[in-house]
């Protein structure tokens, strides 16, 4: 047991390390590539959060990224601070995250996934309609950016990456987190040794979308730009699924695995021009067909001795 | 102890569902280190009870009282901080922690921000493992724990709240004889703590040494109160559990000794997950032969029937007309003749009582089809009145008889009844019992029956096997069963 | 002349969308499958249907054929790769089958587009119309095939009515979708059952495919939208309710064509979402849902 924990904490160690070294060695196009990844990491996680854990079928968390890379880039545009754009993309995010999380109390299953579906389809649609303020499918230009160089720009993404996957790992591990993973196994069995199921579903939205928002906002500030295709599309929703199915569900870092995967897959396989997503896919598919436990949750899967 | 308030109060509680009255007017009270059997067969609203003092299910009138306070209406969440903790039948544990850590989890207080547990958490999770016996598997995964230990996490988790009042679902379904002992003194220290029991079960032989009262029910109505003997000896619940006068009807002309064994269950085992369901069970069907399995609800019945039916899993052999049924679907079992009317009766309630018998006979050629339905509505007239009322509009005797009718038009050469009264009408009994003497008399069927209800299982059987426990554990003809059975049924 | 110009339109469009969904939702029905991958299912038939009629000259019938064979091909390996694993493999807990399902076919639907992107392009094409030609409805100049698709639409949901009401197996199916136990215990096989419900499944996708390349014309980029349309009729219907899709569809078909008519075409799609969250708040199950 112990020894596997500590597996576990030398392969993250490791991986660190690798993560810290890069500039050292990358060219800044893949510093680019990772710095991506790094952000999709957190989408990914905080989408884990929801699924794994509070047993939510999420198909918005681009709802809850989409609000915040745009009210954040509508702050810049208004004239405010990169950091207090940020502070205000996530709050608006939270603000998203429990409008979405209503429906949840009271919708089970493919109805709940069916509302956040549409709750981003709306997105999309207002997007599209206030075009002259959102810049509709062009997207939206901010006129701050976080940094102009690939390595600074790294140690951002590498930072917030580092952050972000501290408190949600440690959250997933703390009471929040048994609570959360009883909540959503068994609300009944959850509520009869007297948790307040609903209290706890809310919290875990609000975390989701505090994660989520910021890290849309960082994304619009590292590229530029927010648009429908980077941030609110429903193309990012089905690679967050991926990235988390794929890594492991219910283990939070196998996020950040899945992510680099996917985002590092379809770097390398761009030769192959448009049929990447179709190899992805693929593989994805396969891997939820045979490992439905995904790489991390098969690498860590439980063994007993007895 | 008249004098002391009792913990637990419930009164007038009653709840529908649609137009069916699940709970009417059901009133009890438990006082510290007092235990209540709350009893019934599948159905009768016990279970309902239990969730609605939970707060699982809404009430529709009535009281529920906790030391003196209303919490009628109240989330489930705040009846157990309020004291009160359940131990479900069906345990479902986190799978990816702990023993140790499950039972941490119920020690945890219903906050957003302490991250960490307090470190006496650990301590009493420590402790309570001790108490239910986990402290050996405190570090394993619920995956590879035996059924016995799942359910003992369950009363450990339960435990973990201290409750004042502890409701108990079914708290002997699938454990030996030797781990019933285990739970009985583990059950009795709850007693000895001062905290009120609510023990919910089917028959009260299971839960007699334990429980100080009893309280019967059936279709969600108090049949009787008192001790465990005064229950026991009850007309009402006599007759629910056991019908009225034991009889039986040989039939002399039917000589089966020297016939071969139409069906042949060999020592078959089944599982659940972990639980036991069935223990080295083997019985035999000849040919023309009515054969009954008696046994009490939860005693192994329906998983032999669904064994032989194919719908799950088993160790050992069946064989059927000489060849094993090992490996074949649940359909194909059914085309070659056998044929369950299972206890749920599986109507298809939004088509109409014609089409679910055509249903029936759709593998039929169309003469063979019509001749079988005409005969069928003349066994069951009623059917032949409502041929195009929709099934589930029908009233439970109705759906039952067209349940068997439906099995009847497959033509089989040996037809399984699962409990066909459940839940029924004494006179809806008769009924059921006359049609299904017609049917013996008249036909060379092949018939297993399962049964609870002895009067009703018996006259038409030519032979009993009786079920206790996943095992059998008698074997006759019916004259000998009322000598030898009748009084250690209950 | 635009009330009547609406009616019309919004009828044709209905007709489609009804026909679209009517497959989903007897999937959802029989099977309890949710299949996402329905749009990119839709999307096969349409372009192998254009490219035969117009590349090989079979003409809109012979590229109706094609398309509507393409889509049940399409409807059979969705099932067997995909589907029946899932449903089958033992690594996955029954409680999880669900969203393995939806993810599985949602991968599979990306899969479908992102091949199809890669044979024909994301150019938008339109199939030749089955019938060309205007007529003259009331004063309304309404081309004669929109008219016909309308009447296509129409025949194929009856069809299917007769043959879920009035056969031996339409009765299996409607017994199937009521209670899969108590058939077994008939002697029904359930999985040839399933065959049957994914047979009928990519005939409708395959005809609602075709139909659709011929009224509006498509685009690999559309499957999405098509899932996600089928998906909110069916939902707003009440899943597996064959009735309350078809009302469904005309509820969402003339919300749009009125916006389009009335509003604006870019806000087509908002008042059918609107009502669907509306509706899914004071009634979860749909419009004519059960449960």
């Amino acid at each position: 047991m112990s020894l596997l924990r500590r597996r576990g904490l030398w392969l993250a160690l490791l991986l660190v390390m690798v993560g810290c070294s890069a500039p050292g060695w990358m060219g800044a196009y893949y510093l680019g590539v990772f710095t991506t990844a790094y952000y999709f990491s957190v989408f990914a996680m905080s989408w884990d959060l929801l699924f794994g854990f509070a047993g939510e079928v999420n198909f918005g968390p681009t709802f809850m990224i989409g609000v915040g890379a745009y009210a954040a880039g509508l702050m810049n545009n208004a004239g405010y601070s990169i950091p207090l754009c940020l502070i205000g993309g996530a709050a608006a995010a939270v603000v998203g995250g429990m409008a979405l999380a209503m429906p949840a109390l009271r919708l089970r299953g493919p109805y709940f996934g069916l509302v956040t579906l549409v709750a981003v389809l709306l997105l999309l649609d207002c997007i599209v309609i206030f075009a002259s303020v959102t810049g509709g499918e062009i997207g939206m230009m901010v006129p701050d950016v976080l940094s102009v160089s690939a390595e600074v720009n790294y140690w951002y993404a590498f930072g917030f990456l580092l952050v972000s996957a501290v408190i949600l790992y440690g959250l997933s591990r703390s009471s929040l987190g048994l609570i959360l993973q009883a909540t959503g196994q068994d609300r009944i069995g959850a509520a009869a040794l007297g948790f307040n199921v609903t209290k706890h579903k809310l919290a875990a939205f609000c975390v989701s979308a505090l994660f989520s928002g910021l890290a849309g906002g960082m994304l619009t500030f590292y590229g530029g730009i927010a648009s429908v295709d980077t941030v609110v599309s429903l193309s990012i929703t089905v690679q967050i699924v991926i990235a988390v199915v794929f890594g492991g569900r219910r283990t939070i870092l196998g996020g950040i695995l899945g992510s680099i995967f996917l985002i590092l897959f379809d770097e390398l396989l761009r030769p192959i021009g448009q049929l990447n997503t179709f190899v992805v896919s693929g593989i994805a598919l396969a891997v939820i067909l045979f490992f439905p436990d995904g790489a991390l949750g098969w690498l860590l899967r439980p063994r007993d001795d007895a | 102890m008249l004098n002391i308030t009792p913990l637990l109060e419930v009164s007038g509680l009653t709840k529908r569902f649609g137009g069916l009255v699940a709970v009417k007017d059901i009133g009890f009270a438990i006082r510290p280190g007092e235990i209540l059997g709350l009893i019934g067969p599948n159905g009768s609203g016990k279970s309902t009870v239990m969730k609605l003092v939970m707060g699982i299910e809404r009430i529709d009138t009535g009281s529920v009282k906790l030391s003196g306070t209303e919490v009628a209406g109240w989330p489930t969440h705040r009846i157990a901080r309020h004291g009160v903790g359940i131990v479900f039948q069906h345990s479902r544990p986190l799978n990816r922690q702990t023993v140790l850590e499950n039972i941490k989890l119920a020690l945890l207080p219903d906050s957003l921000l302490r991250l960490v547990a307090e470190p006496h958490v650990d301590r009493r999770a420590r402790e309570i493992a001790e108490r239910v016996g986990l402290a050996a598997v405190i570090n394993r995964r619920p995956p590879t724990l035996p059924f016995a230990d799942l359910r003992r996490l369950e009363m450990a988790k339960a435990l973990a709240r201290d409750p004042q009042v502890v409701l108990v679902d079914e708290p002997f379904a699938g454990l030996t004889l030797g781990e019933v002992a285990v739970f009985s003194e583990l059950i009795d220290g709850f007693r000895r703590d001062g905290r009120a029991v609510l023990l919910v079960d089917h028959n009260v032989k299971s839960v007699a040494a334990l429980v100080d009262r009893v309280l019967a029910m059936y279709v969600g109505q108090r049949i009787a109160e008192g001790t465990a003997d005064e229950v026991m000896q009850d007309a009402t619940v006599r007759r629910v559990y056991i019908g009225g006068k034991i009889e039986a009807h040989p039939r002399k002309e039917l000589d089966v000794k020297g016939r071969e064994a139409l069906l042949d269950v060999r020592s078959i085992e089944v599982f659940y997950g972990k639980a036991q369901a069935l223990q080295q069970v083997s019985v035999h069907v000849n040919a023309g032969e009515f054969v009954s399995v008696v046994g009490l609800n939860g005693a192994g019945k329906t998983t032999l029937f669904n064994a032989i039916s194919g719908l799950v899993p088993f160790t050992g052999d069946i064989h059927w007309a000489t060849e094993s049924l090992h490996g074949r679907s649940p359909a194909r079992i059914a085309r070659e003749g056998i044929v369950q009317c299972p206890e749920t009766r599986e109507l298809f309630g939004d088509l109409s009582v014609r089409e679910n018998l055509d249903l029936g006979g759709q593998h039929l050629s169309r003469a063979e089809r019509d001749a079988q339905l005409a005969w069928l509505l003349g066994l069951f007239p009623i059917l032949n009145e409502r041929q195009r009322q929709r099934a589930g509009t029908l009233s439970g005797g109705e759906q039952q008889m067209l349940a068997i009718a439906r099995a009847l038009m497959m033509k089989p050469k040996l037809l399984i009844l699962d409990e066909p009264t459940l839940g029924l009408a004494p006179v809806i009994l008769e009924q059921l019992s006359k049609a299904l003497a017609r049917l013996r008399e008249t036909t060379p069927i092949t018939v297993l029956l399962g049964e609870q209800n002895v009067t009703f299982a018996l006259p038409h059987a030519d032979r009993v096997y009786v079920l206790e426990h996943a095992r059998i554990v008698w074997e006759g003809d019916p004259a000998r069963f009322a000598e030898e059975m009748g009084t250690g049924y209950l | 002349m635009r009330g009547l110009q609406i009616l019309i339109d919004g009828f044709a469009i209905s007709s489609l969308y009804g026909l679209g969904a009517v497959g989903f939702t007897l999937m959802f029905g029989v099977c309890g499958v949710l299949n996402l991958a329905h749009g990119g299912i839709m999307l096969i038939a349409a372009l192998f249907g254009w490219w035969v009629a117009a590349d090989y000259g079979a003409g809109p019938y012979g590229g109706a054929v094609v398309g509507i064979l393409a889509g049940l091909l399409a409807s059979y390996v969705t099932y067997v790769v995909v589907v029946r694993p899932i449903q089958r493999s033992r690594a996955i807990p029954r409680s999880e089958e669900e969203i393995f399902l939806l993810t599985g076919t949602l991968l599979w639907g990306i899969m479908i587009q992102v091949g199809m992107d890669y044979l024909f392009s994301n150019n938008p094409v339109t199939m030749q119309p089955l019938m060309p030609g205007v007529i003259d409805l009331f004063g309304v100049r309404t081309p004669t095939n929109e008219l016909l698709i309308a009447a296509v639409c129409w025949v194929a949901i009856g069809l299917l009515w007769l043959l879920v009401n009035h056969t031996r197996i339409g009765k299996q199916l409607l017994a199937a979708s009521i209670n899969p136990r108590g058939l077994t215990l008939l002697g029904f096989e359930l999985s040839s059952i399933y065959l049957v419900v994914w047979t009928i499944y990519g005939l409708l996708a395959g005809l609602a495919g075709v139909l659709l390349a011929s009224f509006f014309g498509v685009s690999s980029d559309n499957a999405g939208n098509l899932t996600a349309s089928a998906f909110t009729i069916v939902i707003l219907g009440g899943l597996g309710s064959v009735p309350g899709s078809l009302l469904a569809a005309y509820v969402v078909g003339y919300a749009e064509t009125l916006t389009a008519y009335l509003i604006a075409p870019t806000l087509r799609p908002i008042p059918a979402l609107l009502i669907l969250v509306l509706v899914l708040y004071v009634r979860p199950r749909g419009l004519l849902g059960r449960r």
